[in-house]
């Protein structure tokens, strides 16, 4: 909790020393005198400010409602319910669409019910996802993302709600367009677009309550969880520049979590996280067996919906790299990764 | 469009740049100017340069050499790729450039498409999806404005 409120007044005081910086001042008057009623902050003008306030009303305020995912022919349903207390932030997400699945989130510890199975998976480890879509912090957004306010409001979900584009400078990642409670600064929708201006996938609210309409025994489960079993997921944190791997990382981008975990198949694979704040990029790295060859991982850029894919061999690894940015990102990062082997691979 | 080299193709390939290294045969530059022809070209450089000169060569201890040795029996995946690319045989190598070309192994991505158009990126086959997906929701743990993951868990594998 401490921490929250730390970087809470760093998020205010940020935008107090913006207000009275040049004409910043002149926007907060002016926001004064088109919105009286509202008397909320005006929005930051910089990427990096812009997107820690919503992340801060996404993870201070509370809220509840359903949102929507839509990319091509798919759409998934989450109902949510997002309350603060005494002990933190709590939080309850429905998956509506397909298998039956439950999250319920204290602060960062993260149960997934799995109906179907009678078990509980537990996780820990920090996840914030919509309305919050900042991935980390100390990124240096403004120098590959700009922003532009629009006047023009829209409705979303019954709400009010102002149009906010934040844009690549490069050709390396996608741009955004959001819609934002001028009031809360909760995120009510997010698009994101490509060079051509074209909508890969968006996410969005469709119905909302925010502050005293949520009602906090919503997060309670509907599921009797006396008799499910409860398995702690096997992740293990590794150090992939330690394992001999060299990796030139694209403008903007930092390495975030790097994890070894079983997948499906019963092997275990290195996930490499890499983001920019707002991208995310996974490499996955695992053993190439010759005798598995013919097992169906894509090999070179591949496309799954709204993800490109690039698959690549390196020495007697496979690498598959997956994210929301151009293939010619992806292909970019995986044609300059190196593979020294360590010097313990020869003892 | 430069397609996969793979095991003799690879090893006439890699006789040929020693070939042209040493004098022999008219260096065809188009062959060269590919990634992988780069580096092939670059690496047959850096083990000549590492035998012409004392200064690059790496003098290793005995340790080393016993150790490099047992490795090469051994032949564990990652030393001794099953491409042999740096047969000591073949090349007709002294000791030392063996060990100095088995310190400096690098692996990169080998170039299986020469280039990357989007608009050709070929949407995943349904029975491509089974194997990727579990990756893709991996991925989308770590992601932001994405559909909620399905989560990945194998009873067996978590138990």
């Amino acid at each position: 909790m401490e921490l929250k409120g730390i970087s809470l007044c760093g998020g205010k005081r940020a935008l107090a020393d913006k207000a009275i910086k040049s004409w910043g001042l002149a926007l907060l008057l002016a926001f004064a005198a088109t919105t009286p009623a509202q008397g909320a902050e005006p929005f930051a003008e910089q990427v990096s400010a812009f997107l820690q306030q919503t992340q801060q009303a996404a993870r201070n305020s509370d809220y509840a409602g359903v949102f929507t995912y839509q990319q091509g022919a798919n759409m998934q349903s989450s109902r949510i319910v997002h309350v603060v207390d005494g002990t933190g932030e709590r939080e309850r997400l429905v998956i509506l669409d397909g298998e039956p699945r439950e999250f319920i989130r204290h602060n960062d510890t993260v149960q997934c019910l799995v109906p179907a199975k009678e078990l509980v998976l537990v996780e820990k480890h920090r996840m914030d996802r919509f309305p919050g879509v900042l991935l980390g912090e100390n990124h240096d957004l403004d120098s590959h993302y700009v922003l532009r306010l629009h006047d023009a409001r829209q409705r979303v979900a019954g709400h009010e709600c102002m149009p906010v584009e934040i844009l690549p400078r490069d050709e390396l990642r996608y741009g955004y367009r959001f819609c934002v409670d001028p009031k809360s600064k909760l995120l009510i929708k997010a698009q994101t677009i490509d060079g051509e201006g074209e909508v890969i996938n968006q996410i969005a609210f469709t119905s909302l309550q925010q502050g005293s309409a949520v009602q906090a025994h919503e997060l309670e489960t509907s599921w009797d969880l006396r008799n499910w079993r409860k398995v702690q997921v096997a992740t293990q944190t590794v150090d992939v520049a330690k394992l001999g791997w060299r990796v030139v990382l694209p403008p903007g981008f930092q390495h975030s979590t790097q994890v070894s975990r079983p997948m499906k198949s019963g092997k275990p694979v290195m996930q490499m996280v890499l983001t920019d704040g707002l991208a995310a990029i996974s490499v996955f790295i695992e053993q190439f067996q010759p005798s598995q060859d013919s097992r169906v991982m894509p090999k070179g850029p591949a496309r799954n919906g709204a993800m490109n894919i690039y698959g690549a061999r390196i020495g007697d690894h496979w690498l598959t790299a997956i994210g929301e940015v151009p293939v010619a990102t992806l292909h970019q990062l995986v044609e300059h990764i190196e593979y020294v082997p360590p010097a313990g691979a020869l003892h | 469009m430069q397609g996969v080299k793979l095991d003799a193709q690879t090893d006439s390939w890699d006789h040929t740049v020693s070939e042209w290294m040493d004098g022999d045969g008219e260096i065809r530059t188009e062959d060269l100017d590919s990634p992988y022809g780069r580096q092939v070209w670059d690496t047959y450089h850096l083990i000549g340069d590492v035998l012409r000169s004392e200064d690059l060569a790496i003098k290793p201890s005995d340790l080393f050499y016993a150790r490099v040795s047992k490795a090469i029996d051994a032949e564990p995946p990652i030393v001794a790729p099953h491409r042999s690319r740096f047969s000591a045989a073949r090349i007709g190598l002294s000791g030392v450039a063996v060990a100095a070309a088995v310190a400096s192994v690098i692996w990169v991505a080998l170039p299986y498409f020469s280039e990357s158009a989007p608009d050709n990126t070929p949407v995943l086959a349904a029975a491509d999806e089974g194997q990727v997906n579990d990756y893709i929701e991996a991925h989308r743990q770590f992601a932001g404005a994405n559909p909620i993951r399905q989560v990945s868990f194998d009873t067996g594998a978590t138990r």
